[in-house]
């Protein structure tokens, strides 16, 4: 080989080797999907940890037994079929042939067993079912049978709702693992597996495809049908500000960002290469809970002089600006859109806001100017935005404010005490629920007023958990729908707490992302790269 | 000199139990509830009590600080709360991104900062002076978010010369590594640069009024030997020493711009840590940032002894 034969050569190897790093990259990017989540994947076990953006994460990796589709109906999922006894008391399932965890072995029944008992321990209406439960076996590998000592019809929505703890299914051995302690690894037989050894909380977590995930045959829908992934890889990455996000999002470094602020939606539209729409349908609820163990709002007087002068239009424009899209008034305690809404009860929230009555309301409650501790965590924009409209909103009825600007973690710490006022006691904070979980009584633990075991700020209303007892027995959607709409009234009569209105989120993706679709979970099955 | 350096080393045990005490306590009495935050909004009242239980938080004060420094005294720093994870693993993971962004920012900053301070010493009230001056203030007082914020809207949204955010390991190769953290160092690097600069300039103004420059002047020695050679020389022990001090500054505007440009250092992992009242790792970082302040510290005092022939131990 001559002198300009061997450079000639070179320069080939050279191009060619130069060629096919950026060919190998560009596809390996297109099967790679960057998302930023919510929130920071601090821990990953999502019957211990039941913050949404565990759950989140843990819908790629766990499967469920049934999952929700839009409609908000329970569909099987890893359930081939059930059959259920004349007398609604034994029930027995099939799982579907073929499924298999991550590290290889089968999904047997006697994972479901385990994983269902573990589940139970931690929701409330895992809790209704254990209290009824008279047997839970495994029959053989693929059946197991749960015998009831009364019918519970809203079984299936238990298993398939998406409202956290969800009940997941996991490996025996890890299903036995205490339900509030952790489980020391992450296998699940969902379509995605969980890459441990890259995963730095707060920072990245990552997923990669499951090959010998079995996709059920119908198309997906939320929860529902077949959960087929069109990219190999996912990548969450965690970015604290929302500046950064947007930045990143139209900079394309990351393709799909799942809550950008409101302020930076006109931003992001401006880039043609970024598409942004409302996140999920059912929104959320924005809300304020009123302590009922302390005065002043142990006297329903009180809480009811707050209802007669909150204007929930100041509240949302607090939250979403002047976007009239993204919000609604909420003179309810349910979703709108949803079956069970209704505004029985609600007039109190409807038309002009009272300051007088407000004021008279007051009054009569003997309220006597003694501090009023309001919580407020100012690290979340959603209670900062709410809790300054509030502290106007006190002032001008009447009451002595004590303003406590602080932070979430404290205000998961402060609210949880029953102290009287001045021993760390309080008298209100301010939350959200996510729309999805205040569809009905069974996955809205808010909305119960059962004293000492309800929500923080533990109401007591009788007549609210009488209805609550209602709607779990009722036998069709019209018996459902007239006990909501008499929960709804009593829960407004006394206040359980204060919906200050119903507020929709976006998310954003960039232009070359498809089948981004709306719901309550990110879903990223059917979500590709062009 | 040895014997300094280890008395040195042992004086800091007694230090770090100092800090491990108030790390503890401030903990301890500081309010907010992990149990709270693991729980989850959904989670009720006695599914928070359990998990605190579960956690061992209900236990005593003494009963826990002593589990706690029995633990540390065998090099082991316990599990996050929330990620089960060792507190030793997740400082490995996120300390070079850390320890990349600060060296960058100290070399940057010295390069830039000494030749501005000296020059304007030396052009003392003139228009360049001035203007070194004004930059100075300027870097003091914009918050770095604030430049951050700025930086990556020219240079990655704008220019697309560089990414908004991230961080590649060096182990990637020197350019994607450099590439991410250019940004950050510059932001950050704003406040050290403007302290030294200043200190620079006042400490050679000092030294440039000194006889024996006025001798080198006199016998004919250049401009440049002059500053660089006779009188930076003599001006460094201050320097030095406030380029140690800014260590502490860059710790604090690590946590920040570690944020702004989604860097994942261990200044997220602290704020994240204390976010979630995630109590192992608090304790851990906090301890590694003091004990590394301690031996810079201590760097410090040994590198006096390059300048100044006078100081030994």
């Amino acid at each position: 080989m001559d002198r300009r034969t061997f450079l000639k050569a070179g320069a080939g190897a050279v191009a060619l080797s130069g060629l096919a790093a950026p060919a190998y990259s560009q596809g390996a990017n297109a099967r790679t999907l960057r998302f930023v989540p919510q929130a920071n994947l601090a821990n990953f076990d999502p019957i211990w940890g039941t913050q949404y953006v565990v759950r989140n994460a843990a819908v790629l990796v766990w499967d469920t037994l049934y999952g929700f589709d839009s409609n908000l109906q329970p569909q099987r999922q890893m359930v081939e079929s059930e059959e259920v006894s004349g007398d609604g008391l034994t029930w027995s399932f099939r799982l579907r042939p073929g499924l298999k965890f991550h590290d290889g072995s089968a999904v047997t029944s006697k994972d479901v067993v385990a994983s269902i008992t573990r589940w139970m321990a931690r929701d409330s209406m895992g809790l209704m079912v254990k209290a009824l439960m008279q047997e839970f076996v495994a029959v053989d590998d693929r059946n197991f049978r749960l015998v009831l000592s009364k019918p519970y019809p809203k079984l299936l929505v238990a298993l398939g709702k998406n409202s956290t703890p969800m009940a997941f299914i996991m490996p025996e051995r890890l299903a036995k693992t205490d339900p509030f302690q952790q489980v020391s690894e992450y296998i699940g037989s969902g379509p995605m597996r969980f890459v441990r050894n890259e995963w730095v909380p707060g920072a990245k977590a990552v997923f990669e495809r499951f090959a010998d995930y079995q996709p059920r045959q119908e198309a997906s829908n939320w929860l529902a049908g077949g959960k087929r992934m069109l990219v190999d890889r996912v990548e969450w990455i965690i970015m604290p500000d929302p500046a950064t996000a947007s930045a990143a999002l139209q900079n394309g470094e990351v393709d799909w960002w799942e809550n950008p602020i409101t302020d930076l939606i006109p931003q992001l539209r401006r880039n043609r290469n970024v598409r942004a729409d409302i996140a999920d349908p059912l929104g959320n609820i924005g809300a304020f809970r009123m302590n009922y163990l302390t005065p002043p709002f142990n006297n329903v007087k009180a809480r009811q002089a707050v209802m007669a002068a909150l204007s929930q239009e100041d509240y949302m424009a607090a939250l979403v600006g002047g976007d009239q899209q993204m919000w609604k008034p909420l003179p309810s305690f349910f979703t709108p859109g949803t079956p069970l809404y209704t505004e029985e009860g609600g007039e109190i929230l409807k038309g002009p806001r009272n300051l007088d009555l407000a004021k008279r309301l007051l009054a009569e409650s003997g309220y006597a100017g003694t501090p009023v501790p309001c919580i407020v965590a100012q690290d979340q924009p959603i209670t900062k935005a709410m809790g300054d409209v509030t502290a106007d909103l006190l002032k001008r009825i009447g009451f002595n404010v004590d303003f406590v600007a602080t932070d979430w973690g404290t205000v998961g710490q402060r609210r949880a005490m029953k102290n009287p006022l001045g021993q760390g006691g309080w008298s209100m904070f301010h939350t959200w629920h996510a729309g999805a979980d205040a569809i009905n009584p069974a996955v809205y633990i808010a909305i119960r007023a059962n004293g000492e075991r309800a929500w923080f700020g533990w109401p007591d209303v009788p007549s609210v958990e009488t209805e609550v007892t209602n709607w779990f027995e009722a036998k069709n959607l019209d018996e459902e729908k007239a006990a909501i709409r008499r929960l709804n009234k009593a829960a407004m009569e006394n206040v359980v707490y204060a919906p200050t209105g119903f507020f929709l989120q976006y998310q954003a993706w960039r232009a070359n992302v498809t089948g981004v679709g709306k719901g309550p979970i990110p879903f990223f099955w059917g979500v590709g790269k062009s | 000199m040895f014997n300094y350096i280890v008395r040195r080393v042992l004086a800091t045990i007694p230090v770090m139990a100092i800090v491990a005490l108030f790390v503890f306590s401030l903990l301890y009495i500081a309010p907010g509830d992990p149990a709270a935050v693991i729980a989850g909004d959904q989670a009720t009242p006695d599914d928070v009590e359990r998990i605190r239980a579960s956690l061992g938080l209900d236990r005593p004060f003494l009963v826990r600080f002593g589990e706690w420094v029995f633990r540390i005294l065998q090099g082991d720093m316990g599990v996050s709360i929330f990620t089960n994870l060792p507190v030793t693993t997740m400082i490995q993971q996120r300390i070079e991104p850390t320890l990349s962004l600060m060296v960058l920012t100290v070399i940057l900053a010295v390069s830039v900062a000494i030749p501005l301070g000296v020059i304007a010493a030396w052009k003392q009230g003139t228009l360049i002076d001035r203007a070194v001056m004004g930059m100075a203030v300027l870097g003091f007082s914009v918050p770095v978010f604030v430049v951050g914020y700025l930086l990556a809207y020219i240079f990655a949204l704008e220019l697309d010369w560089l990414p908004v955010q991230g961080y590649t390991a060096l182990s990637e190769g020197l350019w994607p590594w450099l590439e991410n953290l250019i940004l950050p160092a510059v932001a950050l690097g704003g406040v050290y640069i403007a302290l030294i600069a200043r200190i620079t300039r006042a400490t050679m103004l000092e030294v440039l009024s000194q006889d024996y420059i006025r001798t080198a002047r006199a016998k004919g020695a250049g401009q440049g030997s002059i500053l660089f050679l006779h009188a930076l020389k003599n001006a460094a022990v201050p320097i030095v020493t406030v380029i140690g001090i800014g260590i502490a500054l860059l710790i604090g505007g690590a946590v920040v711009t570690e944020s702004v440009f989604a860097i994942p250092g261990l200044g997220r992992l602290t704020v994240d840590a204390i976010l979630r009242r995630d109590y192992p790792v608090i304790q851990g970082v906090v301890l590694l940032f003091s004990f590394v302040y301690v031996l810079v510290n201590l760097g410090i005092d040994l590198v006096y002894t390059l300048f100044d022939p006078r100081i030994r131990y």
